[in-house]
């Protein structure tokens, strides 16, 4: 067991028995070629219909107004809250999964947590475009932040409209972050794969395909010049782990501060005490059951069984339905306390939904996201990926009952009797809907066929050395090349992070004149170690920027509305701290998260698209299943000779390659 | 190895990034002074009439009183343009053959107004009254500036709604005297600061939150 993040006894079913590094980055790098086919193009085509009756829905909303969608007194938020609700629900909870399974160190994220992170991230684009469109004069909507303007006003910071707009730029600030420092070594993985390419073709006909070389620079810069030093990695493992922090610290705020939002209004069924629980777990279902059919759709799709096992899925199952008894027991308990100890308001909201006219909206919960997970009592359902995966959709689906119950079913009916209105849903409302899933599904192929959809870092971590231990293939610059040249260093090459730590420690020991360095395709703890470069601060950093972003949000809102836009909203205090606590928690976590990815960026001196190390002879293994021990000049006691020798003469594992490498 | 990037592209993506960034901090910046700009509220800029009218000839040098033409400032909600009949209650009897003047005796016996173009407009949804405002304290100087020294019109303020809340929030800092209301040259005398609340008190302007709900100029 050597080159893994942390010693793990055995793969556990968590990845196929003969996979190995090279195997797992080939698997996932060279899975979008299943998306070349007649089904992708299918779907695409599908989810561009979709996408035109979104755009032709947007273009008539533009024309008429938000009308279109039937909403009125009293049902002022109809289906564009509800589907709002509903997307950043899905997106919470699939960014909740991952955050929390990198956090609590489950090993079975390997296969999860990147599809867990792209749903999220299309969840919240899906979900973004909602709180702009649903305004009056949408073209307007940077009304809804605080800037320098020539009316002299400050947006209403007690109103939601200016929390949704500071918690979706939030979110998807500290969802990109998360998803693309997760992604950047996959990225180094692609640009790798595609730079062989290159290298193959003008082999084979003297120069490659401008095609060719396009494709690796822009993975190549996209990758941000990403080489897999190995205080980078430490570095790289920190930012993980705080950006899920912050992630875990955001969703939780968000999803609390939407019932916080329904708690401040007079409306009958609002107030339950259990709601911020309710609306975290019944968001958990929906993000895990998404994630579980794009986990099945991508495993299936791009052909990836070694790397997404039966046990994935299972264990996936196993948490859906965990999460709908956790669901069913918030419903339950709301019913309970409505019946016991509930106003006669509040016992006819009760009613109103279990029996009213839109009494299906309840029951689409119960059929469709509390009843189908049952089945996962059950070992053969837990193992079919078509169960599972058509029990997550059905938990979607329920879910979006959840948010259409909730918000329109009480909202039709407050306490005077003169006050109810029936609403009914239109067909442009929803057109809307079809359209943002449309939205959602193009994005989704267009990453199936581009980005990697499995972790490839994470699920090495299971992964042992290549077992054949041939040293890559590249003819080494003889003495004669590199003789006159000035010399940048000297590279090792080993197939075994063990045999490298070794080297290190040998190296280490001795004063040679040379900055040591080491390269690889997952994070090389022990070399690390014994190189003696701490990752640094990088979590202090960010705490420290959330702390300072959300405090100076919170004071922005107290002396707006306490000082300098004295304004009386219905009597309610000056200094409403409570209702400045939600986006200001969500506008600080925006601060941590672009702090910490900027630090990591920083601290690691990228981007370096041109960096000396690139020249080692084989690099491009680095990121495959090699590992690079780089001695560098750096001082007048440096003598490639010397080293060469040492390096021959090393105690345990000799390196498979020595070679000399020019500035 | 080969590289996959020549040196200078390191020098290029930062340039980029750089780039990038500059314009993406540029964009509020260059907006917010494009609607602050003359460009867009028209601040200082005479636009064609069709009669050269000049404020500064007839109500500096010749000082004739503003109320002679803006007849309902002190009464109504709109100041009033003057009819053509009020031009000719002069140039009737001089200038009455000069050329500029045309289009006024053309307006005159053709029984049509002249057709001035507009300098200062307001959105519908506000409601502006003048004889509230000049009838207490507020001077034509302090929105229209020293029309007397215009030779051509021009707007002197961008009507925005932060020029309206200075005053609506501070109004000791503008209110005058009310035989200062005509005054195109006044400016805050130096004590002011005593006078200011102490006029505000005599007009009994109730100023803070009454002057900035909303309903005060939007109905």
């Amino acid at each position: 067991m050597s080159g893994t993040v942390t010693p793990l006894p055995a793969r556990a079913g968590l990845l196929g028995a003969r996979e190995d590094f090279a195997s797992i980055g080939r698997a996932v790098t060279g899975a979008s070629a299943h998306t070349r086919s007649r089904a992708w193009w299918i779907a695409f085509a599908a989810a561009c219909g979709l996408l035109g009756v979104f755009a032709v829905t947007l273009a008539w909303l533009l024309l008429n107004g938000v009308g279109i969608w039937h909403n009125n007194n009293p049902v002022v938020w109809a289906l564009d809250i509800v589907a709002y609700d509903w997307w950043i629900g899905i997106a919470c909870g699939a960014l909740l999964t991952s955050a929390s399974l990198r956090l609590t160190g489950a090993a079975w994220r390997s296969g999860i947590d990147r599809i867990a992170e792209t749903t999220a991230i299309l969840a919240a684009a899906a979900a973004a475009l909602y709180p702009i469109i649903h305004l009056g004069r949408p073209w307007v909507f940077y009304w809804t932040l605080p800037y320098p303007n020539t009316l002299a006003l400050w947006p209403q910071f007690r109103s939601p409209l200016v929390w949704d707009a500071v918690d979706i730029i939030s979110f998807l600030g500290v969802c990109l972050g998360l998803w693309y420092v997760g992604l950047l070594p996959d990225l180094a993985s692609l640009r790798d794969r595609a730079f062989e390419a290159v290298l193959t073709e003008a082999e084979e006909r003297g120069r490659s395909r401008r095609l060719t070389l396009l494709k690796a620079q822009v993975y190549g810069i996209l990758a941000l010049g990403w080489r897999g030093a190995s205080t980078h990695w430490e570095r790289w493992l920190l930012a993980t782990r705080t950006l899920s922090a912050l992630a875990l610290v955001l969703v939780v705020s968000l999803q609390t501060g939407a019932s916080v939002m329904l708690a401040g209004t007079v409306l009958p069924g609002w107030h339950d005490t259990l709601l911020p629980v309710t609306f975290l777990a019944a968001s958990l279902l929906s993000g895990v059951g998404v994630t579980a059919a794009l986990t099945v759709l991508v495993r299936r799709a791009l052909g990836l069984e070694a790397l997404i096992t039966e046990r994935h899925i299972a264990l996936m199952a196993r948490l859906m339905l965990a999460l709908g008894l956790a669901s069913a027991y918030c419903y339950a308990t709301e019913i309970f306390s409505s019946l016991l100890h509930g106003d006669a308001y509040d016992r006819a909201v009760l009613v109103r939904r279990l029996s009213g006219s839109h009494a299906w909206a309840f029951w689409i919960i119960v059929v469709f996201a509390l009843l189908p997970v049952q089945l996962f009592w059950f070992a053969p359902f837990r193992r079919s990926g078509l169960v599972v995966a058509l029990v997550g959709v059905a938990a979607a689906i329920g879910s979006f009952g959840d948010h259409f119950m909730l918000l329109i079913v009480t909202l039709s009916h407050d306490f005077l009797p003169s006050s109810a209105h029936p609403y009914s849903m239109g067909a442009w409302g929803l057109a809307t809907l079809a359209g943002s899933i449309g939205l959602f599904l193009a994005l989704l192929l267009l990453g199936l066929r581009t980005l990697p959809m499995v972790s490839i870092t994470e699920t090495r971590r299971f992964a042992e050395r290549h077992p054949d231990g041939r040293p890559s293939g590249e003819r080494a610059p003889t003495l004669a090349e590199t003789a006159e040249a000035r010399l940048w260093g000297i590279s090792a090459e080993f197939d075994d992070a063990g045999a490298l730590a070794a080297a290190v420690k040998a190296m280490k020991e001795r004063d040679l004149g040379a900055r040591i360095e080491t390269y690889g395709p997952v994070p090389m703890r022990r070399a690390a170690d014994i190189l003696g470069r701490p990752a640094g601060i990088l979590q202090f950093l960010a705490l420290g920027a959330a702390l300072a972003g959300g405090t100076a949000f919170m004071a922005m809102c107290l002396y707006a509305t306490g000082f300098d836009y004295v304004f009386d909203v219905g009597g309610r205090p000056l200094f409403s701290w409570q209702a400045f606590l939600v986006p200001s928690m969500s506008f600080g976590t925006l601060c941590g998260g672009l702090t910490t990815v900027l630090a990591l960026l920083f601290q690691n001196r990228l981007p370096r698209l041109n960096h000396p190390a690139f020249a080692i002879p084989g690099f491009t293994k680095a990121s495959e299943d090699r590992f690079f021990l780089a001695l560098e000049a750096a001082g007048p006691r440096f003598d490639p000779a010397r080293i060469e020798q040492a390096l021959a003469r090393l105690p345990d594992g000799r390196p498979l390659m020595v070679r000399r490498v020019p500035l | 190895m080969r590289q996959l990037f020549a040196p200078g592209a390191d020098a290029l993506l930062r340039l980029a990034l750089l780039a990038g960034a500059a314009c993406l901090a540029a964009l509020p910046v260059v907006g917010a002074g494009l609607v602050r700009s003359s460009y867009v509220t028209g601040v200082g800029v005479a636009p064609a009439q069709p009669v050269p009218f000049s404020h500064k000839h007839h109500a500096g040098e010749l000082k004739i009183d503003c109320r002679y033409c803006h007849t309902t400032v002190e009464t109504q909600a709109t100041a009033g343009i003057p009819p053509t009949h009020t031009c000719m209650t002069c140039h009737s009897q001089i200038w009455s053959g000069s050329e500029m003047l045309e289009p006024v005796r053309a307006s005159y016996a053709k029984d049509q107004p002249l057709v001035w173009t507009r300098l200062n407009k307001l959105p519908g949804y506000v409601y502006y009254n003048h004889a509230v405002h000049v009838t207490n304290g507020i001077g034509c100087s302090t929105c229209h500036g020293s029309v007397t020294d215009m030779q051509l019109t021009y707007r002197a303020n961008a009507f925005e709604m932060s020029f309206c809340l200075d005053c609506h929030r501070n109004p000791e800092k503008y209110v005058r005297p009310k035989d200062q209301i005509l005054n195109m040259s006044w400016s805050p005398p130096a004590n002011q600061a005593t006078l200011g609340p102490e006029l505000v008190r005599q007009y009994h302007i109730r100023g803070g939150e009454r002057l900035t709900e909303c309903g005060i100029c939007h109905r």
